[in-house]
């Protein structure tokens, strides 16, 4: 087991200063499950460009959400390394890797995850919560241009879902990240609002420059990205 | 509006609310466990005052009886005369005792008569005055004048003689200390004295003549024996603070019990918030900033639970101190204080401490098995 061939993952050409937002070189995810290991990744070379979207599409169970979770440094690969903006952060510590994502990452979950209790601008807000600085007038700018300027002081029950996924976007885009990770964005929202939703990834990918992933089943995600990558078994194709 | 300045605090709050029935319930067993503590200890001052109030104009005294190996069965002219010289200072007051018939008009008892010279050293008079020395006349305390039917100034007929009243003692009736009629000390024949009182500075000047009086006079044989309020007095100081004890002990128990239903609560909001706590992770909310929101939450229902158990506690604390010594102002004497500042602290520190065990259960999940599914 010794697949140390460098052919691949060489596009980190020393000629240009641009790297990639985030790189998965080799990477392996090995889960253990009754005796058995599963590799839900298998050598797998991936990388984002700033303002590039890519689509990660897959049959349930091909690794799609682990591939997320390791680029998002929410999980630890078994073997290989991870790149965020150039840095090797595959043996950061649970506190490094919160600190790279408040930093750097920004996430958009299927079914939103907004806190109940809290209005539309706290909802954004509560990634800078331990962050010194008043965020609320970016908050809100966020929040207008989504087109949710008439919502702000509305809690996630009087929204519905297509503003509530808006209110994840602008969440996630706080604190300014470089990298903006999906999962099944589209999911839970019917075709013209997913299409709406997929625009506005569209613009925040050309205007500010983020590098967005998504991992979805939804083949009109696929419209939308510069690229789609299939992945089946834990393999990209 | 600034509403996340505080956010770890505004967090908690807002939890808070998710569930008021639950977050009532839990801080109703804080308010019960302050109240255990605090109003116990309250009823415990406010008893231990009653109780030393009754003893409280006795407890400098010491009383020299005829010990056992006093042949006479009396104490002698010389034998007092050695305890006032060894109570240097106090008043010695020699005194004879013997049941005789008092009788007005209309009733009769068999009390207990003292003969003495000077009871003004002892007794407080509710009506008249009580002369020093005092060589004729009598001295009937309240209850028995009632009960005879007698007023100061008339007449009653105490072993066949007559008396007149001129003073009515504002004296209890019972409790060995007690006296019921006063004659001067010649009208009750004997060789010696039955009894000396001795009336010392305070308590501890009085427990201290009941050991040096004893030693000064039983040379050779135990002629004499003492016996001191002062003692009682201590020994009831003794058991209210082992009561006292005992109960905050079940207080707090009962602060614990509280505590331990604070667990459970916040690790079953926990469990019910895993994947808002995982998208707190993800989003990049560190460990120990989801340690601080859950703790903070714990510690907040210790505080609105202590201050609703403190105000209880002084409800209740000025009601009991109304109805058993007459002052509800009592409730806010400094060992009061204590017991209200010691209920409130306890709460605050068990809710913390139960709060400690969820936050960190829930701040070491893995955000990837939580937001799965």
């Amino acid at each position: 087991m010794t697949g140390r061939d460098s052919g691949a993952a060489a596009d980190a050409d020393p000629a240009t200063t641009r790297h990639p937002v985030a790189e998965l070189d080799d990477v392996t995810k090995e889960y253990r499950s009754g005796g058995e290991t599963i590799a839900a990744l298998a050598n797998v070379d991936f990388a984002v460009e700033p303002g590039e979207m890519v689509a990660v599409i897959g049959p349930s169970g091909s690794g799609k959400s682990t591939l997320l979770n390791v680029l998002g440094l929410l999980d630890v690969p078994t073997s290989g390394t991870v790149r965020l903006d150039g840095d090797d952060v595959t043996d950061y510590d649970d506190e490094a890797r919160t600190m790279a994502r408040r930093r750097t990452i920004g996430f958009v979950f299927q079914s939103f995850h907004l806190v109940p209790m809290l209005t539309a601008v706290e909802n954004v807000l509560v990634p800078t919560m331990f962050v010194q600085g008043d965020q609320t007038p970016r908050a809100r700018a966020l929040l207008e241009r989504m087109g949710l300027g008439d919502r702000l002081d509305h809690r996630p029950d009087q929204l519905s879902g297509g503003q509530r996924q808006r209110v994840a976007i602008a969440r996630a885009l706080v604190n300014e990240p470089r990298l903006l990770l999906a999962d099944e964005p589209t999911g839970n929202l019917d075709r013209d609002t997913g299409r709406r939703i997929l625009e506005e990834f569209e613009r925040i990918s050309t205007e500010a420059e983020v590098g967005v992933v998504a991992v979805t089943h939804d083949e009109l995600v696929t419209e939308f990205t510069d690229r789609t990558v299939e992945l089946v078994d834990g393999v990209i194709q | 509006m600034d509403p996340l300045d505080f956010p770890a605090l505004r967090m908690a709050w807002l939890n808070l609310q998710r569930n008021r029935l639950r977050t009532g319930l839990a801080t109703l067993g804080i308010v019960i466990g302050v109240v255990a503590i605090a109003a116990i200890g309250i009823t415990g001052t406010a008893l231990q005052y009653g109780a030393t109030q009754e003893l409280g104009g006795l407890s400098n005294t010491v009383t020299v009886f005829p010990g056992e190996e006093n042949e006479d069965g009396a104490i002698t002219d010389s034998q007092v005369a050695s305890i006032e010289r060894v109570a240097t200072g106090a008043v010695v007051v020699p005194r004879r005792t013997e049941t005789l018939t008092v009788a007005s008009r209309s009733e009769r008892r068999q009390v207990t008569v003292q003969a003495m010279s000077r009871p003004a050293a002892l007794y407080d008079a509710a009506e008249g005055t009580i002369p020093s020395p005092m060589r004729s006349g009598a001295l009937l305390n309240a209850e028995l004048a009632a009960e005879l039917g007698v007023e100061l100034g008339q007449t009653v007929s105490i072993g066949g003689r007559s008396y007149r009243i001129i003073a009515i003692l504002d004296e209890p009736g019972g409790f060995g200390q007690g006296v019921s009629v006063v004659v001067p000390l010649d009208d009750i024949d004997g060789d010696g004295y039955d009894q000396v009182t001795v009336v010392a500075e305070d308590g501890e000047d009085a427990q201290r003549l009941a050991a040096e009086i004893p030693a000064e006079l039983n040379q050779r044989e135990e002629v004499v024996g003492t016996f001191t309020p002062a003692d009682i007095q201590e020994t009831v100081s003794g058991f209210f603070a082992t009561l006292n004890a005992a109960l905050l002990g079940v207080g707090s128990i009962s602060l614990v019990v509280a505590g331990v239903s604070i667990l459970n609560v916040m690790l079953m909001s926990v469990v019910e918030r895993r994947a808002e706590i995982g998208v707190f992770r993800a989003v990049g909310i560190r460990r120990r900033e989801v340690m601080r929101m859950i703790v903070a939450e714990a510690a907040l229902l210790g505080v609105v639970g202590g201050a609703v158990g403190v105000v209880l506690s002084i409800l209740i604390g000025y009601t009991v101190n109304g109805q058993l010594n007459g002052q509800p102002g009592l409730v806010f004497q400094p060992r009061n204080l204590e017991f209200l500042a010691l209920g409130f602290g306890f709460a605050v520190v068990a809710s913390t401490v139960s709060g400690l065990y969820p936050a960190w259960k829930a701040s070491t999940a893995n955000p990837v098995e939580v937001l799965r599914g």
